[in-house]
């Protein structure tokens, strides 16, 4: 009996101690530097020294200065380009996908996930060397006769980060389009085809509307993803291609303004939190109601 | 069954055999040339060589970089899985407090690396702890937890409690039955989760790039090499790079794809 209660004891302070740990760890090393990025945003810099003062300059100034909000829309709309595009192109691919039987449509599947896992430098590396003046897509132009010589059009501009960003995150639309489709009740579709509506029909008035979720959150996902994205503008951008990420990242390099950096993440966080909460929003409120 | 493939099929085909050149072609065209010379911006597609594997390996620079990618790696999996592991064991059937801690886990995989990358940098330097590997180590942990944690939480969630059950029945105690009950049962979710951990330690830059010190993870130092311009030995790193992570996706698949395929047939 006294040997059951001392390990009750003993379990007991092993329970405290695991509960503290298990609140411990996330909330120092995750939730304290957010929190402390969040509150630099309201500090300022003078002569190179952080200023610990409140103050709402930062914000006014992104707000009121011409430069951070064009390039603050400018990045959101090349995202949401990125986000049309994958989806223009991962669709297609993932209704395929669905058309083909048992192994053979998670083999197809796997195999169009799997440059998921790859490198990203070493993909944009790759992307910048295709893309490029001497690369491989202006050599096929020029060979092909499209071309009379080669173009710099996807080099080094905001052309180049929407193709680059674009051909790096299409898994990305892939996999939630690919699981809504799948999703869809084969009873319905065949139920539509009984009932005479020819294979465009059905695809208009059943498989579109409900693979909708999918698509919202595959958009939500893409837009996240290159928003968020740093290295892709900087490596292929040059001079021209400017967006909010290299800005921000410029805060904390060159201009040595940490303050300022932490309120443009905050913009951008902002925008991450809005264009996921978009995503949920679609991507459940019909999924739960079929 | 089937009668001649539509032309809408034939579309469709079409369209996804773009998709899969489209994600293949920046994978393959560094392989590809990494077995031919490189001069003046052109292949030389007469005479394919190695030479560019023997720079590789005389290029210590990479090979260091490679060292620390390795070490942060493998530290990474040590961390994230003992305590991913711990999480999901602590939060498995607990309502309180559940929800909250969890999306905590989850914010730096939603934010933007690079927000995550911010708030770690200034985070550093407010408890006065240098940049080294050590951040970068805490840095990619605090990155892969949520893989981890899902990864073992899901396992869990399928795993049945009469096994639990059955263990307290025969009289095990609440250690024995952890330890040859529910961790055996844990375990290729555990290495599932330690290699997705690796893989995506071993390609995390934007975390890494800020709260580095000296040393340099290898996509950090590709980063920086690949700024300056094109050196045909990358093509050779590239190639290998590719090959090793195609190793890591197939161990990957075989630790956490059979068991669940298995029990949802069951």
């Amino acid at each position: 009996m006294s040997k059951a209660g001392s390990t009750h004891t003993e379990q007991g302070h092993l329970s405290l101690l695991v509960t503290v740990l298990a609140f411990a760890l996330p909330v120092i090393f995750i939730l304290v530097p957010l929190a402390i990025f969040l509150i630099y945003s309201f500090f300022s810099v003078d002569q190179g020294t952080i200023v610990y003062a409140p103050t709402l300059g930062n914000y006014v100034r992104f707000f009121t200065d011409p430069i951070f909000l064009p390039v603050f829309w400018n990045t959101i709309v090349l995202c949401v380009s990125v986000a049309i595009i994958c989806i223009l192109l991962a669709y297609p691919a993932a209704y395929f996908l669905t058309t083909l039987k048992g192994r053979w449509r998670y083999a197809l599947l796997m195999l169009l996930l799997v440059p998921l896992l790859m490198s990203y430098v070493i993909k944009i590396y790759a992307i910048r060397s295709i893309l490029g003046l001497n690369g491989f897509l202006n050599k096929a132009l020029v060979a092909t006769g499209t071309l009379e010589q080669p173009s710099t059009l996807f080099v080094f501009n905001m052309n180049a980060i929407l193709l680059t960003l674009s051909l790096l995150l299409i898994p990305f639309a892939i996999l939630p389009i690919f699981l809504s489709l799948e999703r869809i009740p084969q009873t319905l579709l065949r139920a539509s085809d009984d009932l005479g509506a020819s294979g465009l029909q059905t695809f208009l008035r059943i498989t579109l509307p409900l693979s909708l979720p999918g698509v919202a959150s595959a958009a939500s996902f893409v837009f996240v993803l290159a928003i968020g994205d740093f290295l892709t503008p900087q490596m292929v951008g040059g001079i021209s291609g400017f967006t909010f990420g290299r800005i921000l990242y410029s805060q904390f390099g060159t201009a040595y303004n940490w303050p300022f950096g932490a309120a443009l993440s905050v913009a951008l966080a902002i925008v991450v939190i809005c264009a996921i909460l978009i995503g949920e929003r679609f991507g459940r409120s019909r999924g739960t109601s079929i | 069954m089937s009668a001649l493939p539509r032309p809408s099929t034939l579309f469709l085909a079409a369209i996804t055999t773009l998709v899969a050149v489209l994600l293949y072609s920046p994978l393959f065209v560094p392989i590809v040339s990494s077995f031919f010379t490189i001069s003046h911006g052109d292949v030389d597609w007469s005479s394919p060589t190695l030479s560019t594997y023997r720079t590789l390996a005389g290029n210590h620079d990479i090979l260091a970089a490679l060292r620390t990618t390795l070490i942060v790696g493998l530290c990474t999996v040590v961390l994230s899985v003992v305590s991913g592991t711990l999480l999901a064991l602590y939060y498995h059937g607990r309502r309180s407090g559940r929800s909250v801690l969890q999306f905590i886990i989850f914010l730096p995989f939603l934010m933007p690396p690079i927000i995550s990358g911010l708030a770690l940098l200034i985070f550093f330097r407010e408890i006065g702890l240098e940049r080294s590997l050590l951040t970068v180590i805490i840095g990619h942990t605090v990155f892969v937890l949520a893989i981890v944690y899902r990864t073992v939480l899901m396992r869990l969630q399928s795993m049945s409690r009469t096994l639990v059950e059955a263990s307290y029945d025969l009289g095990a105690t609440g250690w024995q039955t952890f330890w040859r009950v529910i961790l055996p049962n844990l375990s290729s979710a555990m290495v599932g989760g330690a290699i997705l951990a690796f893989a995506l330690s071993f390609d995390e830059t934007m975390i890494t790039i800020l709260v580095t010190g000296t040393q340099s993870t290898l996509p950090v130092r590709l980063w920086a090499m690949m700024r300056l311009g094109f050196s045909p030995d990358i093509n050779a790193l590239v190639a290998l790079i590719l090959m090793f992570t195609v190793l890591l996706c197939v161990l990957a698949a075989r630790f956490l794809i059979p068991r669940q395929m298995a029990t949802e047939r069951a």
